[in-house]
């Protein structure tokens, strides 16, 4: 809109000063070439009459006054379209400079909006995708904390199992040779006379049972 | 009457023993008898008896008469015993001295069964105490079934020392 306003403006302007410019060369022209018999007969039709009974000197000293107005005038002219036209073009820079001082305050302004706008849409999604990331980093960090609790725990546990298995294959293993030792050992030095009120005592505390056994086997 | 076998015959293969020995007398005897009935003068040697038998001849009342009849009845009974007697084996961790075997047999005699026939048997693995064997029932007593029994405690018991 305010580009058309513009546009609109220059062109007018252009027109203007295009219009001053004819005049002035018209003017001058005219000045420079004029056609005096022809135009004093036509504007003035009774100093012809009266021409042909003035002297040359006055003739000469009218037309040197003539000429000196004429001067005066085109000069007073001049001056005064100079005058117009530094003011039109003061008006219309300082228009102009108005104009482009409100499209920039505008366009700032405008600018501004936008940057505040984007600013505040990247802080929102800056602060986002920091909540985001703070989120994910404690969840990871809550799932590295419950797996290496896990992994500890797992840790702890196999440990022990292993030590206890180990432990267990030791006492076996110790068992098994004290209890090879005993057998290998003692199986040469059997003395039964020594045995014999250790059998008849274990007869004796057996007897229920044997009996039992001979009855049912009966 | 009820017939006590002298401890010295523990096991099914003595009374076998015993009763080859009996039947020996007995054969004897029948040649002996045949020999008074035909006026032989000649009397054969009468067969050793072993100790069992004597035993078992004091046990069975024939001390004052002994004829062919009651050595048949005798050798029936102990058929009889022999057939019908519970029977159990015993093994020791060494061969069993005749005390050992006396001792043993009086008592199972005396608390299972009074005809009950006992066998031993050795193991020297066992290295002391006594597996019971009847039928199917096995009782192991044995020192090694109970150091293999107690062999978990070795360890704790080496920890302590």
């Amino acid at each position: 809109m305010n580009n058309i306003l513009l546009q609109s403006f220059i062109l007018l302007n252009v027109f203007i000063m295009g219009i001053l410019v004819s005049v002035a060369v018209r003017h001058a022209y005219a000045h420079f070439r004029p056609r005096e018999n022809d135009e004093i007969e036509k504007s003035h039709p009774h100093i012809q009459a009266q021409s042909a009974h003035l002297p040359p000197a006055v003739k000469e000293r009218l037309l040197q006054a003539s000429q000196a107005h004429f001067q005066a005038v085109l000069n007073h002219s001049a001056a005064e379209l100079q005058q117009d036209l530094k003011s039109t073009a003061f008006h219309l820079n300082k228009q102009l400079g108005k104009l482009g001082t409100d499209i920039i305050s505008d366009e700032m302004k405008r600018y501004h909006a936008s940057l505040d706008q984007l600013r505040k849409q990247t802080e929102t999604t800056m602060l986002n995708a920091q909540a985001e990331i703070a989120l994910h980093q404690t969840e990871i960090k809550e799932k590295l904390t419950k797996r290496q609790t896990e992994l500890e725990t797992q840790m702890a546990e196999d440990i022990t199992a292993e030590k206890q298995m180990l432990i267990q294959n030791i006492d076996t293993k110790l068992a098994d040779a004290v209890a090879s030792f005993l057998t290998e050992t003692l199986q040469h030095n059997v003395d039964l006379g020594a045995q014999n009120a250790y059998l008849t005592s274990m007869l004796e505390e057996h007897k229920a049972e044997i009996i039992k056994g001979v009855n049912d086997e009966a | 009457m009820k017939l006590r076998l002298p401890d010295s015959v523990a096991s099914p293969q003595d009374l076998n023993a015993l009763l080859i020995e009996v039947r020996q007398y007995q054969k004897w005897l029948a040649h002996e008898s045949i020999k008074k009935q035909v006026n032989v003068k000649h009397i054969s040697e009468q067969p050793v008896m072993s100790s069992s038998i004597k035993e078992l001849f004091r046990n069975y009342d024939l001390k004052k008469i002994i004829d062919q009849h009651s050595i048949e009845s005798l050798i029936e009974t102990l058929e009889k015993y022999k057939n019908s007697a519970p029977s159990i084996t015993l093994t020791l961790a060494a061969t069993p001295t005749t005390t050992v075997k006396s001792t043993l047999v009086s008592w199972c005699r005396d608390n299972i069964a009074p005809d009950i026939l006992v066998a031993f048997q050795f193991n020297t693995t066992l290295l002391g105490g006594i597996v019971v064997r009847h039928g199917s029932h096995i009782f192991d007593w044995s020192f090694r079934r109970q150091i293999l029994a107690a062999r978990e405690h070795f360890p704790e018991v080496l920890r302590n020392v």
